[in-house]
């Protein structure tokens, strides 16, 4: 690419991060602290922590974070551990099976945890069965607030990402730098503790921040358990009178800000533990053959792990097969009927419609920007490149929430944005918005493919005559195309579950996602709900072939996807 | 100061040996160095000195101490790595303190310790440095210094300067020798670099597909090979086939291609007269003259490559080529296609075998 093309591109795409990046965070923190015609005020952001409703929800998502991240956590990391260093019977397949969680959206998976955990649900009725529990004082297993079910929804959901990163961070650890340790007499927890927790902390960092970031202002999974008291859902029921009313402005800027604060001070705390200077293995380390009672120990606790995080995909299945499922263990009696129910409904194909148009566009926006920003990133010395890479990374760690909201605050009326207004017609706005978030995966994914392809065979071809522009598109590309496949597949397939954006930008009927669609059905009086999981199922089953054709394309690098 | 004794170790990986039934003796505060091609067993073998591999059969002593099922962190060994595995996360001085926390070593006794290892490292002004602003040789400093400060009873070195520029090499190889000697350390040192063998070991053995083929002092093993392999290995050699016409005691008189030659004839070697031999002539130990001599063959000069102290020639005698180095080399009065006369100073006979 030639330099002034490669000028040209970079300007660019630093345009768009401005007014699609930049700029709706900006709209939003404007709205908190200024009121038109009367200047600066740091009134609406105060009144917020007087109010305690407001004050309510800021506790409750900081805790639902909070206990999230540290279940999380706790299964992620043993988990990690066994994957790594041990030999246990079924280790490939389950290891396989950990991105299965992911390929259902939450927000459906938590009407399947209600079909078990409520206190008419299977679980109760299994326990009822057994005499364990008398049928008139079922337990309240989620808890009169909901609390416990949205945190179980939250880890069984996200505890792959974290996963994946430790395994990552695992497999970077050179097995001399734990013989040193075992040479100078350290052992088993404490060398776990002194050396290899360190090493992989950044990697546990990483996926934590990730992990917290979005339970903290996760929308989908409140609203499903009716756990109103959280900030993400009193944003989501401000928005109806946005034009007039500046604390749900307000909130989202406290949310926003507390996110990079939370993120600062425990990047400081921990130690910014990037090191640089990790030199390569040089000794295989490789997974250790156990003892067969603790290789089946560790069978027992993986599948088990797996097997209770496919219990929200079971109950999403059941319930759409089902045509009667209350207060029983399995559906008494099955029908195909919710399919056709929600074929049928007016909603249903047109949403279908839509999310493919919002997604395929979006993907489309991605691979363009991906493989240009992964480009000038790799492969030239611009001043400012990092500055690009880090923007492209950027969207990871703003929630969502807080973009969809500031999507929405630029294109109100009398806005620079107006035009892009979604009451008028959302379709601009929501592949933007769809595109910049899931941004980060397509660049990841190419960048990796450009690192890995030697800049010496794009030089060859313009040494036999080739542009650079043609160089690229016949010899690089080509190359690089499973990463450019998989990026481009992850993008697709997470932008058609997307659920803050859908939810907040697509306001008329007409203009659903199917993610609003599946919202708005499950709230029909009746068979809603049904309705609601026979599409989730359909959701399932779209997400599961993408992410397994991912998979397959990437390999093990699927891991890299979801590191900031 | 122990002694290391191998008895019969062998360990399989797969259906291959890594270690063939190896035996080996290393005294105390020797610097024993284990040489070979890359897949040869030397990196096994270290590894099970220092406990990371369980052998398959045979034992291990430190002195009279059976180690062989000890685990690493048990054996008090210190060991270098060839990555030198220093931990990113610690320090300098935390690095090199690590093994005395491990121990229990009291604050105060730790600190001074660990000045002095850097100190015998001279690193004494990096110890508050992270990892990662090191060079390669500093880096290998430290990983010296944290494997001395615990007062190992071995010293273990897994081609502690293969990631070093050749000067760096040259520089810290001498500096290993001197601070083992002033550790009075037993050290066993593994390398795939002859010259780094030949230049800073008390003794050292050369392996081949799991097996020890020649234990010896630099010397002995430079200049009596056993075999084809370790004169092929160690330096480079003219090997010749030749035909053993008489033989007392330990001199032969070998017919050859080019000629007749009188050879040493290595220990193992058992011949009598008419048995094929292989001949062994360094391209260091010919001379070169323009009048035939006593023992010496004629050749013709083919090709000579000009390296400022020294010229390698080739010369062709009797169908064989031959590798011949001279020294302060005069190039005018070499001139290819000529005849000369060639005087063999040292020649072995060995075995044929490959």
């Amino acid at each position: 690419m030639s330099r002034s093309t490669a000028f040209a591109v970079f300007g660019f795409s630093i345009l768009f991060f401005f007014f699609f990046f930049l700029w709706p965070i900006g709209e939003t923190v404007r709205g908190a602290f200024f009121t038109p015609g009367q200047g600066f005020t740091l009134g609406y952001v105060l009144e917020v922590f007087r109010n305690p409703v407001y004050v309510e929800g800021l506790v409750n998502a900081f805790l639902l974070a909070v206990v999230s991240t540290v279940l999380t956590l706790l299964i992620a990391l043993p988990l990690a551990l066994m994957a790594d260093r041990c030999l246990f019977p079924g280790r490939m397949l389950l290891s396989g099976l950990v991105l299965v969680p992911m390929i259902l959206p939450p927000f459906v998976g938590a009407i399947g945890v209600r079909q078990i955990l409520g206190q008419q649900g299977a679980l109760n009725a299994l326990l009822e069965s057994l005499g364990l529990v008398s049928e008139a004082s079922p337990v309240d297993w989620l808890g009169q607030g909901r609390f416990w079910g949205v945190v179980i929804m939250n880890a069984l959901h996200l505890y792959p990402v974290l996963f994946l990163n430790i395994t990552a961070a695992l497999s970077n650890v050179d097995p001399a730098m734990e013989e040193a340790a075992e040479n100078l007499g350290c052992t088993g927890l404490r060398k776990f503790r002194r050396i290899t927790l360190p090493l992989i902390m950044p990697g546990v960092f990483a996926g934590g921040a990730i992990v917290f970031i979005w339970a903290f202002t996760e929308l989908g999974v409140p609203l499903m358990f009716e756990y109103t008291r959280v900030t993400p859902v009193q944003i989501f029921y401000g928005i109806r009178d946005i034009s007039g009313n500046p604390f749900p402005y307000a909130l989202v800027v406290v949310m926003l800000v507390s996110t990079v604060l939370l993120y600062a001070v425990s990047r400081y705390v921990l130690g910014n533990s990037a090191h640089g200077m990790m030199p390569k293995a040089t000794s295989q380390g490789g997974p250790r053959p156990m003892t067969p009672l603790a290789a089946w120990g560790c069978t027992a606790f993986f599948g088990g792990v797996t097997v209770l995080a496919l219990l929200p995909h079971l109950g999403v299945i059941l319930a759409a097969f089902s045509s009667q499922w209350y207060g029983t263990i399995l559906p008494t009696s099955w029908t195909l009927g919710h399919f056709e129910g929600a074929l049928g409904h007016s909603l249903t194909l047109l949403s279908i419609q839509n999310s493919l148009k919002y997604a395929a566009l979006a993907t489309l926006l991605d691979v363009v920007l991906g493989i240009a920003i992964a480009y000038i990133v790799t492969r030239t010395k611009l001043p400012g490149r990092h500055l690009l890479d880090a923007m492209a990374m950027l969207p990871l760690a703003v929630p969502g929430l807080v973009l969809a909201f500031g999507y929405l605050a630029m294109t109100q009326p009398g806005k620079l944005f107006e035009f892009l207004n979604p009451v008028t017609d959302p379709l601009v706005i929501i592949v933007i918005a769809y595109a910049v978030r899931r941004l980060p995966y397509v660049v990841r994914s190419v960048a990796a493919g450009l690192q890995q392809t030697s800049v010496t065979l794009e030089e060859a071809a313009q040494n036999l005559g080739a542009s650079p522009l043609r160089a690229l598109r016949r010899v690089t590309l080509p190359l690089i195309l499973a990463n450019i496949l998989a990026g481009g597949l992850l993008a697709f397939s997470f932008a058609m579950l997307e659920v803050s954006d859908s939810l907040i930008l697509a306001q008329r009927m007409k203009d659903y996602p199917i993610t609003k669609a599946i919202f708005e059905l499950y709230q029909l009086l009746g068979e809603g709900p049904y309705l609601a999981c026979a599409l989730g199922v359909w959701a399932m089953l779209f997400l599961a072939t993408t992410v397994f054709a991912a998979n397959l394309l990437l390999g093990k690098k699927l891991g890299g996807m979801f590191r900031l | 100061m122990i002694a290391i004794s191998i008895d019969a170790l062998t360990k399989r990986f797969g259906s291959q040996a890594a270690l063939d039934a190896v035996s080996l003796r290393i005294e105390p505060g020797e610097l024993f160095f284990l040489l070979g091609p890359s897949g040869c067993g030397k990196t096994t073998l270290l590894r099970t000195i220092a406990g990371f591999v369980t052998p398959d059969a045979g034992k291990v002593f430190f002195d009279r101490e059976d180690v062989t099922l000890l685990p690493p962190h048990k054996r008090r060994t210190g060991m270098m790595f060839q990555s030198y595995a220093l931990w990113p996360h610690l320090s300098v001085a935390r690095n090199v303190a690590f093994g005395l926390e491990e121990l229990g070593v009291p604050a105060t006794e730790r600190e001074k310790r660990v000045r002095e290892a850097l100190a015998s490292v001279r690193m004494e002004a990096y110890a508050g440095r992270k990892i990662g602003q090191l060079s390669g040789g500093q880096q290998q400093r430290i990983a010296l210094a944290r494997a001395l400060v615990v007062r190992p009873r071995a010293l273990l070195l897994d081609e502690p300067l293969s990631n070093l520029d050749a000067r760096l090499r040259l520089e810290m190889r001498s500096e290993i020798r001197r601070v083992c000697k002033e550790f009075g350390l037993t050290a066993v040192y593994v390398t795939h670099d002859q010259k780094e063998a030949l230049s800073v070991a008390d003794r050292l053995a050369v392996m081949a597909e799991g097996r020890i083929i020649q234990v010896g002092r630099p010397e002995e093993v430079y200049r009596r090979p056993h075999s084809r392999l370790v004169a092929e290995f160690i330096g480079e050699t003219n090997i010749l086939p030749g035909r053993v016409i008489s033989r007392d005691d330990d001199r032969l008189w070998v017919e050859a291609r080019p000629g007749s030659f009188s050879a040493h004839a290595v220990e193992t070697l058992e011949t009598k007269a008419g048995d094929s031999v292989l001949l062994s002539i360094r391209p260091e130990s010919w001379r070169i003259s323009d009048r035939s001599e006593a023992e010496a063959i004629p050749a013709t000069l083919h090709s000579t490559i000009y390296l400022g102290e020294l010229a390698q020639h080739e010369f062709d005698a009797g169908g064989e080529t031959l590798k011949v180095l001279e020294m302060n080399p005069h190039l005018s009065s070499r001139v290819a296609g000529r005849q000369y006369f060639l005087e063999p100073l040292d020649v072995i006979a060995l075995e044929d075998r490959a």
